[in-house]
């Protein structure tokens, strides 16, 4: 019985094909996705792949001034990435990164993950003006933002040591919030927090919305209280977008420059701490040392992929298992 | 017993709203805070934003500042530069991204992953070490000072991003309906189109945005690429602004301002969309 039942599937079952034409058609599969990935794959490459291969290339090379306008190629091996990890500098810049992403970074995550969770505790009315609010936060350019700030902070007529006065710290009148770097990166940090909360915690709130209300329901007449329902309740559901978003944020902070060149208008080079996005610019523009300063971004790149590579992994098995 | 206790749970739950309440409006008071100071000051005349006693409202109201920023020279060709170079990115990059989020997850693609991974390492370089290398390539296609290099570069720019985030909202629609449609005699292209499209599109509409405003915001690759001034975007014209007149800080908030408004009425048209997209993105789990 066992035997003629096999026997039967077997006749259903068309005989095998080829090898040449199961790899024919394996290759038809694969043709539609590629060539929907294809355009992606050109612009990445073609516009991006020249430049980056370039600048692995540059770090290798003794690349100044004189070497540009000579177009002289001068390869100095490995040279240029031991001035780095021999400079001083390099373990500086690398620890006010990571205490300046670890600042940034933890700060978006904590008091976003608070504006999610207070959004919906909040009536539909001031839940609406706390959206819009964030929205016009997050609208602002961050260019514009980056003026705005320094106008605010600014010494003499700036509004926050105004308020600072008002409200009876004297110690404020006329202080100058990028005399020490301390002080300066805190202005920073409370900047680029500033612009990351709306996004972080929109992308939160929406994420929380999702979880079933009955969960939540259950843990409290478990007996839960409010820590752990969020511990064991609420993050778990929301674990997979907070990490995407982490990482985004840890990549994007750790490349920091724009914000910190534009609020300390050169101040932090004086006070020398700076963290590696700036450093990569001083050598490479300020001091025209090209192949110094692609040895930095090459570097940069490497302990960015270290810090980040667990959670990447993470978030490709992700696709994985949903797909 | 348990009415004393219920009731005295609703009152300090009462109690507890009261406080989320307040907590909600300190916490938008400051979120807003350089938002209306920008604008506050923007129509403040310039001898009375240099006061020590700043006001709160613009009490000597003007549009002095806005005029000001808004005849310099070039303004509105640069404008115009700016929406024409950012319109043109969103859509390109747009499509481009969700072909390829179609691609690594509908299908069992060889080197998808490596795809995701090498696009997230790409975001990792820094945008000032790609400057100069970026520079020269444009320089040997010949599309320096075009609207087009420009385009190309902010388009591969911000493709890592949406090619992820739109990867999650592809994720999120579930195949069965791509499925049933083609069962139903749709073609692939027809499912595609009638089913996944728009079920994506609160998706595309918030990774718009994403490019939209780094797009807009880009100052480092417009102020390389784009040398003639008839050709700047609004922020080198924004830069020149600030290099230009120093300290005139009513007339610096004013061009902030006006830089900020498109971003805003964008923000605004989309604003519905925004939330419901970032709810579909977030099924992806």
């Amino acid at each position: 019985m066992p035997a003629t039942a096999i026997g039967r599937t077997e006749r259903l079952i068309p005989p095998a094909p080829s090898y040449r034409r199961r790899a024919r058609r394996a290759l038809r599969r694969q043709l539609l996705p590629f060539l929907l990935l294809l355009p992606a794959l050109v612009l990445v490459g073609g516009v991006l792949g020249y430049p980056i291969g370039q600048l692995v290339a540059t770090s290798f090379q003794q690349l100044g001034l004189f070497e540009l306008i000579g177009h002289r190629v001068v390869w100095n091996g490995l040279t240029n990435y031991r001035t780095v990890f021999a400079s001083s500098q390099f373990l500086d810049s690398l620890e006010q990164t990571a205490l300046f992403v670890l600042a940034t970074v933890g700060l978006t995550m904590l008091i976003g993950t608070g504006v999610a969770l207070l959004m919906g505790r909040l009536g539909k009315i001031l839940r609406t003006v706390v959206s819009v609010a964030m929205l016009l936060a997050w609208a602002m350019p961050s260019s514009a933002a980056s003026i705005v700030w320094s106008w605010m902070f600014e010494t003499e007529y700036g509004v926050v040591n105004y308020i600072a006065v008002s409200l009876g710290l004297h110690g404020f009148n006329n202080h100058d919030w990028f005399a020490s770097a301390l002080s300066a990166y805190s202005v920073v940090t409370a900047m680029i927090v500033w612009q990351a909360i709306p996004f972080v915690a929109l992308s939160l709130y929406a994420a929380l919305t999702l979880v079933p209300q009955e969960l939540f329901e259950a843990a409290a007449i478990d007996g839960a209280s409010p820590a752990t329902i969020f511990r064991r309740v609420t993050f778990p559901l929301v674990r997979p977008i907070f990490v995407l978003l982490t990482v985004l944020s840890v990549i994007w902070d750790g490349n920091v420059f724009n914000q910190v060149w534009y609020l300390t208008a050169g101040r932090a080079q004086v006070i020398n701490v700076i963290p590696l996005g700036v450093w990569q610019y001083i050598e490479a523009f300020s001091s025209q040392q090209y192949g110094l300063g692609a040895a930095v971004a090459v570097v940069t790149v490497v302990v960015l992929l270290l810090v980040t590579g667990y959670y990447i992994r993470i978030m490709v098995r992700m696709g994985e298992t949903r797909a | 017993m348990t009415a004393t206790m219920a009731g005295s749970h609703s009152a300090r739950q009462r109690r507890l709203n009261w406080v989320w309440r307040a907590v909600a409006l300190v916490f938008v008071a400051i979120i807003l805070f350089p938002v209306y100071w920008m604008v506050n000051s923007s129509f403040e005349p310039q001898g009375q934003i240099l006061s020590l006693t700043p006001s709160f409202f613009p009490v000597h109201f003007t549009f002095h500042n806005f005029v000001d920023a808004t005849g310099r020279p070039f303004f509105l060709v640069d404008l115009r530069n700016s929406l024409i170079v950012v319109v043109s990115t969103v859509c390109v990059v747009l499509v481009v991204a969700f072909l390829a989020a179609t691609a690594v997850t509908r299908f069992r693609l060889r080197g998808a992953k490596l795809f995701l991974v090498l696009v997230l390492v790409v975001q990792m370089v820094p945008t000032t070490a790609l400057v100069i290398p970026l520079f020269l390539i444009l320089d040997k296609a010949r599309l320096l000072n075009s609207f087009q290099g420009l385009i190309l570069t902010y388009v591969t720019l911000t493709l890592p991003f949406t090619i992820w985030a739109l990867r999650g909202f592809v994720r999120a629609v579930p195949m069965d309906l791509e499925e049933a449609a083609l069962v139903d005699g749709c073609s692939r292209l027809g499912a595609f189109r009638r089913i996944l499209l728009p079920l994506v599109l609160p998706g595309l509409i918030t990774t718009g945005v994403f490019s939209f405003i780094t797009a807009w915001n880009d100052f480092l690759y417009a102020n390389v690429i784009m040398q003639q001034q008839d050709r700047w975007t609004l922020s080198v014209w924004m830069f020149g602004f600030q290099t230009n007149t120093g300290t005139d800080y009513g007339g610096l908030m004013a061009a902030s301002t006006i830089f900020a408004l498109p971003v805003v009425i964008f923000f605004l048209l989309v604003q519905r969309r925004i939330v419901s997209g970032l709810t579909a993105g977030a099924v992806k789990g």
